[in-house]
């Protein structure tokens, strides 16, 4: 009886801590990992922080091989619970905090489309070799928008969740239409009042038709000038022909007097990257630098519309395009070690995604991607598509992007319709193939228009995908650059933070 | 994982407790856009992954196996990382939007029944 009591009085005995300790040290958090070329890790988590590891770290840490105790692993190991890789709990103690940053990232979303971009002419004075989709024509009533459209165009922009709108027209060259920037300015500026909206007003032109009259309706209403410049005289008269005129004159001249009546932040140029073009990484850069800009854009040319027709002088191999932005980014760093500061816009979208837990408002780097979710275009003709680029596919005849016609087809129809649902199923790089175990998906973003124009599907064959080799390659770049030179880190950081 | 070459074909047979049909498919999508790609169940838990290039061109198998041992160990990782994480992660998306509020600026006056003026917090 006795023995008895005793071995049940030991049964019910608390077991020591240590019993119920599990045996694994930590437990991980999502992450994704990339090789890169010298054998180190980058390890990206699900909110975006990213870490390079020596080669191997990755099997160490799920083997649970990082020992906290172990001095040669300690920094590591606390380096991996900082910035949520691993978690010392089963159920993260800041689990709230990784929701938030989540949620902080995909905050673009919150205000749905606020880009609205206003085809405003199709006319255009240049003959540019590349161009998608301009005309040459004096023939206003079939090349320009109508007021009808307008005034469509306008009452559908007031129907956006957004507050804060941007209005851009676009042409062909825009300014050739200018009645009808003034007249549907005026009209968005009065709905804009009924519906509570900010309405930023921007206008893409060539510069060549800019009038003083135009600059000073500008600076009145706040407008702002966004132009082209691909580079010195003898790239940018190669790849923007203006009869009987030198359109780099036309758009150094303009930029000045943009800058001298609206003021230098009002003014901004974009490069279209041909395949000339890549034959002049430096002198590209060195162009942005005389002429005072501080910031460069190096994009590279779409794969639509007419441009893909003109083969020999547009298609060119994407590592020929990476070797040109590699070699013009060490020119841009080269500049700002001499004491220059000038930022290139791409990298900078990048860095602001890998260096910052804030979204970034950049539509070809979305997920969800950002036709329709951020941006529509009305086209001259009353057409609505789902993105600059879906409309030039519409100049081959392709129609597949295009949404309804202003006037004729509601918000909703447009927006949440069925063709709206069937693109937005690839807009998702999370869930698409090859995209969701990279480890720069939260980096990145989903583009079924590009999928589409380049592989014939919305979803896309990533292996040879052109947007994904260039983002790969040019993630990867950007971070070796910073761990292999702080002074490159620092550079960089002035680019997303404005200070030195 | 047994590794073999014959007239010009790549033969790789791998554990599937080890390597799930999931791994191998996730790894072989890259290679995909070079090389022909098949992959069987030979044996009871045994799959053979066969490659061999589309144009029949005389291949040197020995740096594509290299690469393809060190993509499926690779894939392996990721699938234990992605098995192993489903829930917080699963957690993680679903707090982040169920948190979800809109900033909206009451319509009507906020009431004051207890004397606690709202307002002022």
């Amino acid at each position: 009886m006795e023995t008895a009591i005793i071995k049940e009085r030991q049964t019910r005995k608390f077991k020591d801590v240590a019993y119920f300790r599990s045996e694994e040290t930590y437990t991980l958090l999502p992450f994704r990992f990339h090789r890169m070329p010298d054998g180190r890790e980058i390890l990206v988590n699900e909110i975006g922080d990213y870490m390079v590891v020596p080669s191997g770290t990755t099997a160490r840490i799920i083997n649970r091989e990082i020992n906290n105790n172990d001095p040669e692993d300690a920094v590591l190991y606390e380096d991996l619970v900082a910035a949520f890789f691993i978690a010392e709990q089963a159920v993260p103690d800041l689990l709230e905090v990784m929701a938030t940053r989540y949620r902080t990232k995909k905050s673009f979303l919150d205000s749905f489309t606020s880009l609205h971009i206003f085809v405003i002419s199709l006319r255009c004075e240049h003959t540019c070799h590349y161009c998608q989709v301009s005309r040459v024509t004096s023939d206003k009533n079939k090349f320009d928008m109508s007021r009808v459209h307008i005034d469509a165009g306008i009452d559908m922009m007031m129907r956006s969740p957004a507050r804060q709108l941007t209005m851009e027209f676009q042409g062909g060259e825009a300014l050739l239409a200018f009645d009808n920037i003034i007249y549907a300015v005026e009209k968005a500026k009065v709905a804009g009042e009924q519906h509570n909206k900010q309405i930023t007003y921007v206008i893409c032109t060539n510069l060549a038709p800019l009038t003083d009259d135009m600059l000073v309706y500008c600076k009145e209403n706040n407008i702002l000038i966004s132009t082209s410049l691909d580079g010195p005289v003898y790239v940018h008269d190669k790849n923007r022909h203006k009869p009987d005129a030198s359109s780099y004159r036309l758009a150094v001249d303009g930029i000045h007097r943009c800058r001298e009546i609206l003021g230098e932040e009002n003014v901004s140029a974009l490069t279209t990257t041909t395949r000339l073009s890549l034959d002049y990484p430096i002198e590209i850069v060195d162009e942005y630098v005389a002429l005072g800009f501080r910031n460069i854009f190096l994009r590279p040319i779409s794969p639509y519309g007419f441009a893909t027709k003109s083969v020999n002088k547009n298609k060119y191999e994407t590592s020929r395009f990476l070797e040109f932005y590699k070699t013009a980014l060490q020119r841009i760093i080269r500049h700002n070690l001499d004491g220059y500061f000038i930022r290139e816009d791409y990298t900078a979208i990048i860095l602001k995604k890998l260096l910052t837990p804030f979204p970034v408002g950049y539509v070809d780097l979305q997920s969800p991607a950002g036709l329709i979710n951020s941006v529509i275009v009305f086209n001259y003709d009353g057409a609505i598509y789902a993105s600059d680029e879906a409309r030039m596919l519409a100049e081959m005849k392709d129609f597949t992007f295009r949404l309804g016609t202003l006037g004729e087809t509601s918000y909703e129809e447009v927006f949440y319709g069925e063709k709206a649902q069937i693109i937005s199923e690839a807009m998702l790089n999370e869930s698409l193939p090859g995209c969701s175990e990279c480890a720069f998906q939260s980096y990145c973003g989903a583009d079924p228009v590009f999928n589409y124009a380049t592989q014939g599907d919305m979803y896309g064959f990533r292996p040879d995908n052109a947007f994904c080799q260039r983002n790969m390659e040019l993630i990867q770049y950007i971070i070796t650059l910073m761990e292999d030179d702080k002074q490159v880190e620092k550079i960089f950081r002035s680019w997303i933070t404005g200070k030195s | 994982m047994d590794v073999q070459v014959t007239n010009n074909v790549l033969t790789v047979t791998v554990d599937e407790s080890i390597y799930p049909e999931k791994v191998l498919l996730k790894c072989l999508y890259w290679y995909s856009d070079t090389w022909q790609l098949e992959i069987d169940r030979v044996h009871q838990g045994r799959l053979q992954i066969t490659i061999h290039a589309k144009d029949d061109a005389i291949v040197a198998w020995e740096p594509v196996s290299a690469r393809l041992k060190r993509d499926l160990i690779d894939f392996k990782l990721r699938q234990i990382v992605a098995d192993e994480t489903r829930t917080i992660r699963e957690l993680i998306v679903a707090k982040a939007f169920a948190y979800y509020e809109p900033e909206e600026t009451p319509l009507s006056i906020v009431s004051d029944p207890v004397g606690f003026d709202p307002t002022s917090v």
